[in-house]
């Protein structure tokens, strides 16, 4: 990621990702805080992108399909496999991969 | 009995046999599990064959229209771990086995539970209408899930750590194709106890289409729903459990199977449509007590109570536990009589808590 950030005009924020449901029912929980990173601008940008047109209400998703809420600083937004955008999609594995 | 080893399904009377089933038998180096299988799956091959001439004959035909096709048409994909549906066709019906093991694997699990359907309960296909199966290998990268979209299969590598290529369980390929059987049939709404029967049938079915493929009777089954999909480092034999749930795994990464198994446990959760994976467990263990039972090949009498159920048209879509229950009692009366079979039904039921009176 870009280190080119601008922390005076950022106010951290907390991204949460949660997936429930898939076949084996496994949820999985995990969350950033942008926080003194060097990158922050960029994951709030991304975060911004993945909230676009998100919905406020979880969709019914397929069967076996991971549901996901995005919950980005006090909002959160409901998405499912397989109809992610590809903001969605990269915050998402990002998240789950590097959160805590 | 022949068999093949390129998991293509030979032309109507022949037995398949997955790939990942008889590489499982070729490497076993336990003679008591490989050589009793063999001769089982030997034995069975005229069984079944009688069984599925007489199936055939049960297939309704629409005069002037055609037959309803006795053979799957199955095409499968390769995603190359993109996300974009269905991804590049590598594999029509009828081609040769391409040098991919999943799209092999894929292949021949859409080909066993369509073989399942038609001989067992003479159905054609998920629809009874011959549809065609579509499968997508290699979705996402690292990809720890497979599902159904509601046309077709889909399948991930997996990521190594946790879960291996989702297409090497045969009762998880069925699973999904299930999911496919269920939308075509009573459309049980994926929430709450009416999505818990969702994943209970698809369970079900599952498993039958591995005891049919290995030709186990329900005692030598192992009722186990993704055996051989966790990882070598994860402890654990299998995703779910039929027989025991919620003693399929215990890891420190992956936590303890949560699965309950009668209605004294079940979990009210708001997570996961309301515990569809979790819930699943109460009338999985229903059919395998059901199954057991009753002794025999599981797919024969309590696969086919199931089946009625499903199929029959009075399963609504938000049913619950107990409305399944009492269906499955109207069928097994209906089908076998005031017979062994209604008392077993019933007596399943009841040791996992579901009332089977209005
Ligand atoms: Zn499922």
């Amino acid at each position: 990621m870009s280190a080119r950030a601008a922390p005076d005009r950022q106010d951290p924020m907390r991204i949460q990702v949660s997936r429930t449901g898939g076949f084996a029912g496994i949820a999985r929980r995990h969350e950033v805080d942008t926080g003194g990173r060097a990158d922050a601008a960029e994951w709030q940008a991304l975060a911004e992108e993945a909230l676009r047109s998100a919905r406020d209400t979880p969709p019914t998703g397929v069967p076996d399909g991971f549901r996901y809420a995005i919950t980005v600083g006090d909002r959160t937004v409901y998405c499912a496999d397989p109809d992610l955008t590809g903001a969605q999609r990269t915050l998402i594995s990002r998240v789950l991969k590097e959160g805590a | 009995m022949h068999l093949r080893t390129d998991g293509d399904l030979h032309p109507v009377f022949c037995t398949i046999v997955p790939p990942h089933v008889l590489d499982h038998l070729s490497r076993s180096a336990d003679a008591r599990l490989a050589d009793p299988a063999r001769r089982t799956l030997a034995a069975d091959g005229l069984r079944r064959d009688r069984r599925r001439a007489t199936a055939l004959a049960a297939v309704p035909t629409t005069p002037g229209v055609g037959a309803v096709p006795t053979k799957p048409h199955r095409t499968l994909y390769d995603c190359g771990n993109g996300t974009t549906l269905p991804g590049r066709k590598v594999r029509d019906e009828g081609d040769k086995p391409t040098s991919d093991a999943s799209v092999n694997r894929a292949y021949a699990g859409l080909g066993a539970t369509f073989e399942l359907l038609l001989s067992a309960y003479g159905r054609s296909s998920i629809d009874g209408k011959g549809l065609p199966l579509i499968g997508s290998v290699h979705y996402g990268e690292e990809y720890n899930n497979a599902f159904f979209d509601g046309e077709q299969m889909v399948f991930g590598d997996g990521d190594g750590e946790i879960f291996l290529d989702f297409t090497v369980a045969v009762d998880v390929i069925a699973h999904e194709l299930a999911h496919g059987l269920t939308q075509h049939t009573a459309n049980l709404r994926y929430e709450g106890q009416s999505g818990a029967l969702n994943e209970s049938v698809s369970d079900v079915f599952g498993s039958l289409v591995k005891q049919y493929s290995l030709g186990q009777s329900a005692e030598q089954a192992d009722w186990l729903i993704g055996a051989g999909l966790l990882a070598p480092r994860v402890s654990g034999d299998a995703l779910r459990s039929m027989k025991a749930p919620g003693t399929a795994y215990d890891d420190d990464v992956l936590g303890k199977d949560p699965q309950p198994g009668s209605m004294a446990d079940y979990i009210e959760t708001e997570e996961d449509n309301g515990g569809v994976h979790l819930n699943s467990g109460i009338p999985n263990r229903a059919f395998h007590l059901l199954a057991t039972a009753l002794g025999g090949n599981s797919w024969e009498r309590a696969g086919q109570i199931w089946f009625d159920v499903l199929t029959g048209g009075e399963l609504t879509a938000n049913a619950d536990f107990a409305q399944f229950a009492r269906l499955t009692v109207a069928a097994a009366g209906d089908r076998f009589g005031a017979a062994d079979e209604r008392e077993a039904v019933l007596k399943a039921w009841s040791e996992v808590g579901v009332p089977t009176k209005a």
